[in-house]
This record gives structure tokens, C-alpha cells and sequence, in this order.
């Protein structure tokens, strides 16, 4: 019977375990998926890799049902399906990790896994099912946490190894994982990898998105590259080198944007001296010197510790020890937003709606947000010169709307990104940092961003830009500097500043 | 581009838009006087109009207040144990000899205390606001009960009772202050660098946070005024039965909120205006006036204040959702 089977299956009648064929979807105008085809055959280990923006999480979400496809075709098992919800996709055996883990965080561990299985009969059970349940589950697949504790007070790694055996409970025979070790230290990464290799030994097939190359090499079967909504590449990562994958994902490098920058040496600058923290990623003597009109990007994949390094600039993170050096006087870091501000720094946030902009206000409230005071006499707000200030800005930051009062929601991405931009350069800031400066933006606005920016920094603002997109760091930067793992792992100017060199860079450890 | 710019200038030219909701708010108003004054035939009368201006004046007070709590993403329960706390203090102060002058300051200054201590609990000890201005509410109520003795006070003192003096024809004094403190706080809310902040705290925090905006600091001032307003209004409430009772206000908190988002404004903050709280309370006041005058048993009239606060948010969030879709 086995021998048969292997034999159909050494024929092709097996079918592979999942299948997809022609896959598109567009978002409006963007074309996000084009034309991609996948399979996974069972027990089989996929990393799924590309740039920023690639596709790579729609490409997960259509899998799952999530998202709806535009056109194209999915099999599992050989059946064609079509997936209305991530529960439909559960039901069939096609479970999804997000990143963002969804789970009840005051129940138990063992509830959590059970949830919605509850063992019992007529609407009635017992904790001691549940937890009995939730056992013999752990038990047959080999994986084990204190299922009494309270979600809450497990660490990550654990919370997602609970969505697994979550899904592993209702029968899953795939499992795909959205960027499951952006947020673990290397041995939980080791860890997660180890049992996700024990379930393809089970036959469940696994598919994962990755930003990490020495991960790709150390657990994956096969390897697909996506670059725009294309895969490119589907190979075995013996069969390549970190260099060939890296080329996939980058494809032909873009036509560089140069700038004479007119660096202004001296005590004008930003630098950061000895910054450290614990927690994950912890930061190891990040040292990072900013001088007037100049650009300096800081380029790391998610996790890398870059987010800190910028969200650390704005007054977020207190625990970080190490000092700022401002005006040639070095200082503690930023205890608040406040007092970045205070001191001339103006931070541009990652997530615009939620830490940028205050949806509802008008589009002129929000870029007068931060100089209300200055606008003002005697507390009240001198109205002529609002105007004129954000007709000014309005005009300089090219920001296309129907009425400057109109609620600052209606615009789109860019716009939105150029509102932002424009109520933190109404402050006349000496340092700015930027947070992913044009995340969701679309690519014209994105051009009209970048060249802001020489403006800005050409007025002698000390600009630094911190980005996982390494077509923006290479584009905008003077020089880029680039962190991995909360260490500063090298720096790149002129002929070497090449997406490249960032990207080999960034994800080989 | 030019044409984009030439709209944005010709919006400006027209000047200041009214806002739908609140445009249907009014004319709600102004069917309901209308249905009241063919139902009975006392209420459309200058007296009876005069009438409801000095029984919506102690829930006006306490409405502005509110108004700029919620408006900050915040509310403030408590105004129900600091205005009887305000009544009875402002009646020992001046049954003692304190002059009112300064026994209306101790007041305020009561209330001021209030206010600080719920904005230090919302904000640096990071109680919700339910629960921080619950637990003043009792604090505070408990003690115009200790402070009282569980006794109505007599005013001593009549001319402490100033306020209810007319101003003119049968205008009392509180009236023109309710007017001119609701004109000082929209303009606090429109033209004010304080307005601004309270709407882009209430409208997003963090995002306000990280533009440099002390969110701690402008939370704390709006729950002192808050709770300084309820303490003027008991003021008012003492002026107005010439006793200090501990015994008064307990439905102000809920009435101010309800007035408040009957008056366009969202629990979620960031939204709100005075204007509509204005028409809210009027609502509530009228409905109240009317349904007396019919001679409707009270019950009847909790009921309406329910069903109409209910409708007028229910039909905003479907008009939401539609225009969402």
C-alpha cells in the first residue's frame, strides 16, 4: 500500500498539497500580486522573500482567506477552493500566523488553545476538559508551556507557539507564518524553527515570510522570491547563494537620485553616543553622528533595532541608556516627546494615523499641530498668520486637496504623509527625524517626498531617515549606515551605497 | 493646481460653514417649540421662556464643563458630589461671615482641588476616567453630606443669594453668567492655543504626545475647569433655593453628559462644540418645561430624555456608517 503510494506519488498523481495558479490582485490602481503561481507539497518548508511591498503578506492573507484574490485558482489537497474567511481556510486545514497575534490575554493557555473547540456535550463543559484537550494536543506534537499560566504573561515566542498548536488542535495540515521570528531572539528563533521542522516531519507543510537570509539557509526546503508581485525566483537555497537571492529581490537597481549635499561640520549636528537597552533587539553602542544638511539614512530589516533607534530620538524610550550630544553638549536622551520638541527635534512618525496625524481636525489644524503657541498671542490664536503659515506650507509641501478645511482623512496616503511632513517642518526644526517616511505612499508622492527632504536638509537641517525600505535608504541617504540586530554593522557612501551592499548587509549574519 | 487652490480660497471666502448635525439639531429644537407651544398654551410666553433659561442654568454650567471633558477624550462623573459640595460650602462659608467675595473663590477653589486630583488620577496614576471621577463622586458627595450633617442649611446671609437677584425684567444674574461664560469657553474652544490642544488630545493623544503637546497637562486643566464650573453651579443652586443641601445635583452628571452628546460630541473625544451642547441642554430643559406644563408625570419625562438621546445618536452613527460604505 505505502510502496503504491509512493509510486503514484513518484508519478505526479499525488497532488501536491497546495496549489496556486494565476494568481492576481490590485489594490485600485496598484497591480500588488501579478500572475503567481506556488505549490507546497506536504512536509515541505517554504521561505517566502522580497523587498518591502513585494507582496509578500498579501500573497500570505489570499492563501489564508484573509484576502480575496481577483483572479487565479487554490487547491488544497487537489480540491479547488475559495476561501471567504481565515475560518473557512481553518476548516479546510489552512491555518494562518499573523504577526499580530490575536488572543484572549486573560484566559489560560490551555483555554486559548481550546477556544471555540470546547470539548463537552449539550453547551456544557469542564476546565478540566479543556485543559485534558489542550494536553493531549501539546503531547502529540511535542510542544509544552504551563498551560495554566494566563496568555498574558507568556513571552512572545510562546504566544505564537500557542497560535500553533491552536491551529495543529483544529487539524491544520498547513501552517503559514507571517514574519514569525521578527520580534525573537536567535534561540527562540531556533526553537520555533526546531518545531516547525518536527510538524513537516508529521507532513504539515509550512510556508513563512522571512527578512532574514541566515534563516532562509538554515530551515527552508525552497526558497520563492517575490519582487513586485511576481515570484521571480523558486529555488532550493543550496542550489543559490545569498547574493543571486538578494539580485531576485532587488531586480535592476534603480536609477540613483544624487544631490550635492552641502554638509555644514560642526557643533550644529545631531549625534548619538553609546546607546544601549536591553529587551529585543538590544541595542550594543549605537553611535550614529548627523551633521547639518545633511542626510543620513539608517537602514535595518524589521527587528533590526532601528525603530528604537528613531522612536528613541522622539522621547519614547526612556530605558535607553547613552546621550544625545546637541549644539557640541551632550545630554541624556529625551525623556518625553516634549522635550525633543523643546530641543528642536522634530520626529516624523512611522504610522501616520495612528502617531501622526489627529483624523477629524481639518487639514490646517493638523499642520499647524505643533506651533499653536508660537501662533498665538496671549493664548489665542492669531488666525491671519495660521493662514498664511499653512497656505505657505500647503503650497512648498505641494499638498492636493479640495480645501484646506477639509478633514485631513480624505486625503490619500501622500497626501496625507506630505500633511505630516509639513506640520513638523512648520516648526523650523534644526534636527528631523524621519520614521519610514513613505510607508503607503504611492510612488509620485514618494519622488516629491524624497526631494523635500534634499530641500529641507539643504536649509541645514540635520535629517535622519530611518527605513526597511532599502530603495528609499539608498535613494535619499548622503550616507547610509546600517544596523542589524541592534549593532551598527557598517556604513556606505558613494559607489558602495548600492541596495546591494545595504541588503547583504542587513540580513547576513 | 490652480484651480485646486482656487477652491480652497473660495471656501475661505464664503467663511464659516455650519456644521449639518448641528443645523439638524436646531431645527429639531425649534419643531419641538413648535409642537409644545400648539400642545399647551402657557408655554410660548415670555415668562415661560424666562422660566426655562433659570431651570437649564445649574445643568448649563456643568454641561460646558463637561463638554470640554468629553471633548478631551475624557468625562467627568464627579461634577455630581462637587456641585452639592460647592452648594454646602458656599452657605457654612457665608452663614460664618466669610464675605462672599471670597467665600465664592473658596469655592472655586474647592472645586479647583477636585478637578486637580481627578486629572492627576485619569492621567498620572492612569485610572480610567469611569472609575477616577466615580470614586470622587463618592468622595466628594460623602463629604456635603459630613459638612451638612446630613441637614438642609439655611441661608443666613440673603445677599449671599446674588445671583438669583434680576438682572433685568425677570432675568436673574445667573442667566447673564451662564451667557457670558458659554461665549468666554467657545471662544476658549474656537480661538485658544488650551481649545486647540483639547481637540487634538481628545482626537488623538499620541499622536498629539509626539508632536510635543504636555497631553498630561492639558487633560489636568480641563478636569480643574470641569470641576470648577460644578462648583459654581452649586453656587447657583444655593442662590436659587437660599439653603445649602447635599442633597442636589445627583442627576447633573448624567444630564450634562447626555447634553453633551445629544449636542453632537463623541465619548471618544476630539468632537464637540458649545454650540451644540447649548441646544442639548435646551432640549432637555424644554422637554422638561413642556411635559410639566402638560402636566406629564415626570416619569414620563426621564423617559423622553432617553428615547431622544438614544434617536439622536442612534441616526448619527447609521448616517456614519452609510457615508462610510
Amino acid at each position: 500500500m505505502l510502496e503504491a503510494q509512493q509510486g503514484i506519488a513518484a508519478r505526479g498523481i499525488v497532488p501536491p498539497l497546495f496549489e496556486v495558479s494565476d494568481l492576481t490582485k490590485s489594490y485600485g490602481p496598484n497591480c500588488v500580486l501579478s500572475d503567481v503561481d506556488f505549490t507546497l507539497a506536504r512536509g515541505e518548508s517554504v521561505a517566502l522573500i522580497g523587498e518591502n511591498g513585494a507582496g509578500k503578506s498579501t500573497f500570505a492573507k489570499i492563501m489564508t482567506g484573509v484576502t480575496r484574490p481577483d483572479s487565479g485558482t487554490l487547491r488544497f489537497d487537489g480540491v479547488e477552493v475559495a476561501f471567504n474567511a481565515p475560518r473557512d481556510a481553518l476548516a479546510a486545514g489552512l491555518a494562518f500566523i499573523p504577526q499580530e497575534l490575536a488572543y484572549l490575554p486573560n484566559l489560560s493557555v490551555a483555554e486559548n488553545i481550546v477556544l471555540g473547540q470546547w470539548p463537552g456535550r449539550s453547551g456544557l463543559t469542564t476546565p478540566r476538559a479543556i485543559r485534558a484537550r489542550a494536553k493531549s494536543v501539546c503531547d502529540r506534537y511535542g510542544i509544552h508551556f504551563d498551560l495554566d499560566a494566563k496568555m498574558r504573561q507568556l513571552k512572545l515566542a510562546e504566544r505564537q507557539l500557542v497560535e500553533i498548536v491552536k491551529a495543529l488542535l483544529r487539524e491544520a495540515r498547513m501552517i503559514v507564518l507571517d514574519e514569525p521570528t521578527a520580534a525573537l531572539n536567535d534561540q527562540e528563533s531556533a526553537a520555533l524553527f526546531a518545531i516547525l521542522r518536527r510538524l513537516n516531519q508529521q507532513d504539515v507543510g509550512i510556508v513563512y515570510i522571512s527578512h532574514r537570509m541566515d534563516e532562509v539557509y538554515r530551515f527552508s526546503d525552497r526558497v520563492d522570491v517575490l519582487r513586485n508581485g511576481r515570484r521571480v525566483a523558486s529555488v532550493a537555497p543550496q542550489e543559490t547563494t545569498p547574493a543571486q537571492l538578494i539580485a531576485h529581490m532587488l531586480g535592476q537597481e534603480k536609477e540613483e537620485f544624487t544631490r550635492g549635499a552641502v554638509i555644514q561640520r560642526g557643533a550644529t549636528g545631531l549625534q548619538l553616543r553609546g546607546w544601549r537597552s536591553s529587551g529585543l533587539p538590544a541595542l550594543a553602542d549605537v553611535n550614529i553622528d548627523v551633521q547639518a544638511g545633511e542626510i543620513v539614512g539608517l537602514y535595518g530589516v524589521r527587528g533590526s533595532g532601528a525603530d528604537l533607534v528613531a522612536e528613541g530620538l522622539a522621547g519614547l524610550h526612556r530605558e535607553i541608556s547613552g546621550e544625545i550630544v546637541i549644539g557640541g553638549k551632550a545630554r541624556r536622551l529625551f525623556a518625553s516627546p516634549y522635550e525633543a520638541f523643546t530641543a528642536g527635534l522634530a520626529y516624523v512618525p512611522a504610522e501616520r494615523k495612528r502617531d501622526g496625524l489627529v483624523f477629524g481636525l481639518p487639514i490646517r489644524r493638523n499642520i499647524t499641530l505643533m506651533v499653536i503657541r508660537s501662533l498665538s498671542r496671549m493664548g489665542f490664536m492669531n488666525g491671519p498668520a495660521e493662514a498664511a503659515i499653512t497656505d505657505d506650507l500647503i503650497r512648498r509641501f505641494d499638498v492636493r486637496f479640495r480645501g484646506a478645511d477639509q478633514p485631513v482623512e480624505r486625503l490619500s496616503g501622500g497626501n496625507q504623509q506630505k500633511v505630516l511632513l509639513a506640520s513638523r517642518f512648520a516648526t523650523r526644526p534644526k534636527f528631523l527625524v524621519l520614521h519610514e517616511p513613505t510607508r503607503g505612499v504611492d510612488v509620485g508622492a514618494r519622488i516629491d517626498i524624497h526631494r523635500l527632504l534634499a530641500g529641507v536638509a539643504d536649509e541645514g537641517c540635520a535629517t535622519l531617515v530611518v527605513t526597511s525600505d532599502v530603495e528609499e535608504a539608498v535613494t535619499v541617504s548622503d550616507r547610509l549606515i546600517v544596523i542589524r540586530d541592534g549593532r551598527i554593522v557598517g556604513q556606505l557612501t558613494g559607489e558602495a551605497m548600492t541596495q546591494t551592499n545595504a541588503v547583504s548587509l542587513a540580513t547576513e549574519g | 493646481m490652480s484651480d485646486q487652490m482656487t477652491t480652497a480660497g473660495a471656501q475661505k471666502a464664503r467663511g464659516v460653514r455650519i456644521d449639518p448635525q448641528f443645523l439638524g439639531l436646531a431645527s429639531f429644537y425649534v419643531v419641538l417649540v413648535i409642537v409644545f407651544s400648539f400642545a399647551t398654551p402657557n408655554f410660548m410666553s415670555w415668562s415661560n421662556g424666562v422660566n426655562i433659561l433659570s431651570n437649564i442654568t445649574v445643568l448649563g454650567f456643568v454641561a460646558l464643563g463637561q463638554t470640554l471633558a468629553i471633548v478631551s477624550g475624557g468625562f467627568d462623573l464627579s461634577v455630581s458630589g462637587t456641585l452639592p459640595l460647592g452648594a454646602v460650602a458656599y452657605v457654612i462659608l457665608t452663614n460664618a461671615g466669610v464675605p462672599i467675595p471670597l467665600a465664592l473663590l473658596l469655592v472655586i477653589g474647592i472645586g479647583a482641588v477636585v478637578g486637580i486630583v481627578n486629572g492627576v488620577l485619569v492621567n498620572k496614576v492612569g485610572i480610567s476616567p469611569l472609575i477616577a471621577t466615580l470614586g470622587s463622586l463618592s468622595v466628594t458627595g460623602g463629604l456635603a453630606l459630613t459638612l451638612s450633617r446630613g441637614v438642609t442649611i439655611p441661608m443666613s446671609n440673603f445677599d449671599a443669594g446674588f445671583l438669583s437677584e434680576f438682572a433685568f425684567g425677570r432675568v436673574a444674574w445667573y442667566v447673564l453668567v451662564l451667557i457670558v461664560l458659554c461665549i468666554a469657553v467657545h471662544g476658549l474652544m474656537r480661538y485658544s492655543v488650551l481649545g486647540r490642544m483639547i481637540y487634538a488630545v481628545g482626537g488623538n493623544a499620541d499622536a498629539s504626545r509626539l508632536a510635543g503637546i504636555r497631553v498630561e497637562v492639558v487633560s489636568i486643566t480641563v478636569y480643574t475647569i470641569c470641576a470648577m464650573l460644578a462648583a459654581f453651579a452649586g453656587v447657583v443652586v444655593s442662590s436659587q433655593l437660599l439653603v445649602g443641601s447635599a442633597n442636589v445635583g445627583a442627576d447633573v452628571a448624567l444630564n450634562s453628559v447626555a447634553a453633551v452628546i445629544l449636542g453632537g460630541a463623541s465619548l471618544m473625544g476630539g468632537v464637540g462644540t458649545i454650540g451644540g451642547t447649548l441646544v442639548g441642554v435646551l432640549i432637555l430643559g424644554t422637554i422638561a418645561n413642556g411635559m410639566a406644563l402638560m402636566m406629564v408625570p415626570s416619569f414620563y419625562q426621564q423617559m423622553a430624555n432617553g428615547v431622544i438621546l438614544l434617536l439622536a445618536v442612534g441616526l448619527g452613527r447609521l448616517r456614519e456608517m452609510r457615508a462610510g460604505k
